[in-house]
């Protein structure tokens, strides 16, 4: 009997395409020509995460727990960062690229084979998880993680939260305790209710795109974020990964022109679930 | 053979009393160093219970910080835990008659400096009241630890190593155990008495003793070098650059060989001075450990430099990102130091002044063990500074909290030295009377020899004659 | 039914060579009149020659310690297999082994010595004797230097014994009635 369900475990669980039949893949496309670095999406985030606010103080010792966050590179015209120019002007082109980087959730995510206590895992709709109850703090995922998306409580922040601020926490999610990990989610409190409500719909394995945003979508002026389903063919994302000829299995993308896509660090293999597209700037002028 | 064996000329009675006489009343700087490293085991629980309390951000960790001098800390003690057992058994299988003198305090050593390195995973923890969860112990939610991690492989094979390595020390001390409690009194003769079960010499306990003995010392070396290659899985599985390197665990089993040796020297020389142990603790034995040492250190330079060319020729933009950072980056200081201590220094060994003198020897050893400790922190902290992402690159050095909790770590394994050192006997007596045994024994048959060649010689005159 | 008394004699020598001697005397008087029964070599080293004189021991230690090895390993590989299975019912890892050999095969490694050298101890204490009480008539003279041989004899025999012992000039014989 016990042999009969292990078997039966086997054939359902061992997959070599992740969970093939699962309804889900949630993905994510971050177009960069449209992103202008303002940071409205992390502004959204900290306030539907319950994301704690560490203060300068701690920011300047890198405790900070933004899971979602806009990384500035600049550009170095003749090796010098402009901005050390004789002859810039006052609002020069300083070259900064931003990338919004959260969590990628893999789907060969490094940061799931080493945590001792298999605090994060993969579900089947393809989020990498964690789970802060069974978290001991070991801290290994975040060493393993390529993006650094990973963010440890040093302290136990939400004790540091003013009196009527411990009003606007977002009661769908907890607050995190000092010694766990957390990282980004793709809001799944959000994505369990659109599940929830496509449930009471009468369609259980189908959630309507656009019915449900991240918290950063949402919140992203020029609408450079778009999530959804990356099983869904019609769904909004679907159409941008085939757009611009990003396979998942694949670690090397098409470069060729009008197509736009990448994946960060596809070359470690660690198959991320978020798409980027190159921003294109006329470097001749 | 030049030198003149003075082992063979040692009265069994006269090991006995001198080894004795060590764990006789301490003398007045026995306490002093005692109160010393007591003192420090102290500030290092106060620092733990700040940082329980407050959460481990105290240490000055961060991203991408995640692991600093806990973890080097930890890879350190563990290699300093390896020369003990890995030698005897290695040197108890090849017969190498000069381990008995040593190899009692050696093996001492392992297991108190895998005590030591054992606290340090727990320290390092967030939620170190929920480390239970580490274990195989069945749950009613069916979780169960994730034994893919390297850090479950660690937790397996400290266990197995502390466990038999703490057995092997246990089980090689019965007869000097027994030795004792002839003639102990007081507490002394009923903790002896209790630890020796009953030992009494018999020829039966002695054939028994030997064969598991023999058989202890075979798993132990495989032992010893699967902690330590595991050790170095917890870098080599991860996809860090610099820390994926497929030569990692032989990289560290060698470099825990030099530090152990290193630590055994230092040891060696301070309880000769301490004790009085001239006659045993010779200066062919330390010329013998100096030796391997030497040989040991060039393994360990060959691996650390094939490592460096492999990344070098390999051209890979992580990898060689942080090697440069290593050399030219804000660690140079600790990465230069490192090579000079552990790359250049050891070749004083070579010369035989060097290798006779307890003074040069002791010092070096010292230089050694700086070296490697400060090769334990090149190998977690750098790569971490300079990660995949270049955002996040950042600098950060060991806070107060993490200093003070490493200075206790040595204040805790020079502690509980001390206190084995006065209730066990560091050396082993009955193997040095073995040693004597066979020694003389050897000598004599040279003389029996050296007679018989005589009595022929004169037996074919006395025919020449007649 | 009382337990009939043994009675022993023990004899302390100077050094093994005449120890040697006295058990082969012994094993030439028992040969012709039968009287030696246990005879027990006490030493302060080990005397890997004792076998020789003695006869064989018995001691099939390496049995325990393959046994155990095996058993660890198998125990060890089987615990993190129905681990890693019992998981996966609850936490899915999607596209990754149930059942991860390189893992289990660190793990079965490691309960194999673990095992192994604990099966290994516990036959140690079983063929060893120990752990037991100190004979009375023990002596610490055995620890230091001297060698103790026991002899288990019948009463009127006790002289035969005592005779080979004054022989090899034992510096103590005494009597020991249990």
């Amino acid at each position: 009997m016990a042999l009969k369900r292990m078997l039966e475990n086997w054939s359902r669980l061992r997959q070599r395409d992740y969970y093939k039949d699962a309804p889900y893949l949630w993905g994510l496309t971050i177009d960069l020509n449209k992103c202008i670095g303002c940071g409205a999406c992390v502004a959204a985030c900290y306030a539907e995460n319950n994301v704690p606010v560490v203060g300068k103080e701690h920011c300047g010792r890198g405790h900070s727990m933004h899971w979602m966050r806009i990384e500035r590179y600049w550009d170095e015209p003749d090796g010098k960062a402009d901005i050390d120019q004789q002859d810039a002007s006052d609002y020069p082109e300083r070259g900064a690229h931003y990338i919004p980087m959260m969590c990628q959730q893999c789907n060969h995510a490094p940061c799931e084979p080493v945590c001792p206590v298999a605090a994060t895992y993969h579900s089947p709709d393809g989020l990498n998880t964690q789970v802060y109850n069974r978290c001991i703090g070991s801290r290994y995922c975040g060493n393993n993680c390529p993006y650094k998306v990973r963010y440890f409580n040093f302290f136990n922040f939400w004790k540091d939260l003013p009196h009527p601020l411990e009003m606007q926490l977002n009661p769908d999610l907890t607050v995190r305790d000092k010694g766990i990990m957390e990282k980004c989610t793709f809001c799944v409190q959000r994505i369990r209710d659109a599940k929830d409500q496509a449930n009471d719909e009468g369609h259980p394995e189908h959630v309507e795109d656009g019915s449900m945003q991240t918290a950063c979508q949402q919140s992203c002026p020029t609408d450079a974020i778009v999530f959804g389903n990356l099983r869904d063919p019609k769904s909004q994302v679907s159409r941008l990964w085939e757009q611009h000829h990003v396979v998942l299995n694949r670690h090397e993308q098409d470069k060729s022109d009008d197509i736009r896509g990448y994946r960060v660090l596809e070359e470690l293999n660690v198959e991320p679930c978020v798409m980027y597209l190159d921003r294109v700037r006329d470097v001749e002028v | 053979m030049e030198h003149q064996d003075t082992m063979k000329d040692v009265a069994w009675a006269k090991i006995n009393a001198d080894v004795l006489r060590s764990l006789e009343k301490p003398r007045r700087i026995f306490w002093i160093v005692l109160a010393v490293c007591a003192l420090l085991v102290l500030s290092g629980v106060v620092a733990e219970i700040y940082q329980y309390r407050e959460g481990m951000g105290v240490a000055l960790m961060n991203r991408p910080h995640y692991w600093q001098l806990y973890i080097s800390n930890f890879v350190f003690w563990i290699g300093m835990s390896h020369s003990g057992t890995l030698l005897s058994a290695i040197l108890l299988l090849t017969k190498a008659d000069w381990r008995k003198p040593i190899y009692r305090f050696a093996e001492a050593m392992t297991l108190f400096s895998i005590l030591t390195a054992a606290i340090y995973p727990i320290i390092h923890l967030g939620r170190v009241w929920n480390l239970y969860w580490i274990l195989p112990y069945p749950d009613a939610r069916t979780i169960w630890p994730n034994f893919r991690s390297p850090l479950l492989w660690d937790a397996a094979a400290i266990t197995a190593y502390a466990t038999s390595s703490a057995l092997f020390l246990y089980i090689g001390m019965i007869p000097d155990l027994a030795i004792c409690r002839d003639n102990a009194k007081g507490w002394r003769k009923k903790l002896y008495t209790a630890l020796s079960m009953g030992w009494m010499g018999r020829a039966r306990e002695w054939m028994a003793f030997r064969k598991t003995y023999i058989l202890m010392a075979c798993f132990l070396v495989p032992l010893a070098v699967s902690v330590h290659s595991i050790v170095a899985s917890d870098f080599a599985m991860s996809i860090m650059p610099d820390w994926h390197i497929t030569s990692f665990p032989l990289y560290f089993v060698a470099g825990a060989l030099y530090s152990g040796c290193a630590a055994i020297i230092t040891l060696f020389v301070m309880l000769r001075h301490i004790f009085k142990f001239e006659a045993y603790m010779t200066t062919e034995i330390l010329d013998k450990t100096a030796k391997l040492t030497f040989a040991i250190a060039m393994a360990w330079n060959y691996l650390n430099l094939s490592e460096y060319a492999s990344i070098w020729y390999s051209n890979d933009m992580y990898e060689k990102e942080v090697l440069l950072a290593k050399f030219f980056g804000p660690y140079a200081v600790i990465v230069w130091t490192m090579l000079l201590c552990a790359t250049v220094a050891p070749f004083a060994m070579v010369f035989k002044k060097v290798r006779h003198s307890m003074w040069s020897m002791f010092i070096l050893s010292l230089v050694l063990q700086l070296g490697m400790w400060l090769e334990r922190f090149q190998i977690v902290s750098p790569p971490l500074a300079s990660n995949h992402e270049p955002w996040t690159w950042a600098v950060v050095w060991p806070g107060a909290v993490q200093l003070i909790i490493t200075l206790a770590s040595f204040g805790w394994f020079t502690m509980l030295f001390l206190i084995f050192c006065k209730i066990f006997p560091s050396v082993s007596m009955y193997e040095v009377k073995e040693m004597v045994f066979h020694r003389r024994k050897a000598s004599s048959r040279a003389r029996l020899e050296d007679l018989s060649a005589i009595k022929e010689e004169v037996a074919r005159a006395e025919e020449g004659l007649q | 039914m009382r337990r009939r008394k043994k009675h022993l004699l023990f004899g302390i020598f100077e050094d093994f060579d005449s120890a040697r001697d006295v058990v082969s005397s012994l094993k030439v008087l028992d040969l012709k009149e039968m009287v030696v029964d246990n005879i027990e070599l006490y030493s302060p080293i080990e005397h890997p020659e004792v076998e020789e004189i003695l006869g064989d021991f018995h001691q099939p230690i390496q049995r325990f310690t393959l046994f155990g090895a095996l058993s660890g390993a198998i125990g060890a590989f089987l615990l993190a297999a129905a681990a890693a299975q019992a998981m996966f019912t609850v936490q899915p890892q999607g596209g990754k082994p149930v059942i991860p050999l390189p893992p289990n095969i660190v793990i079965a490694y490691e309960g194999a010595i673990l095992i192994g050298v604990l099966a290994t101890i516990a036959a140690f204490f079983i063929y060893a004797g120990l752990p037991r009480r100190l004979h009375k008539h023990y002596d610490n003279k055995v620890s230091i230097d001297q060698i103790g041989i026991e002899v288990q004899v019948l009463p009127e025999n006790m002289h035969l014994v005592r005779a080979v012992f004054d022989s090899h000039q034992a510096t103590e014989i005494r009597e020991v009635v249990q």
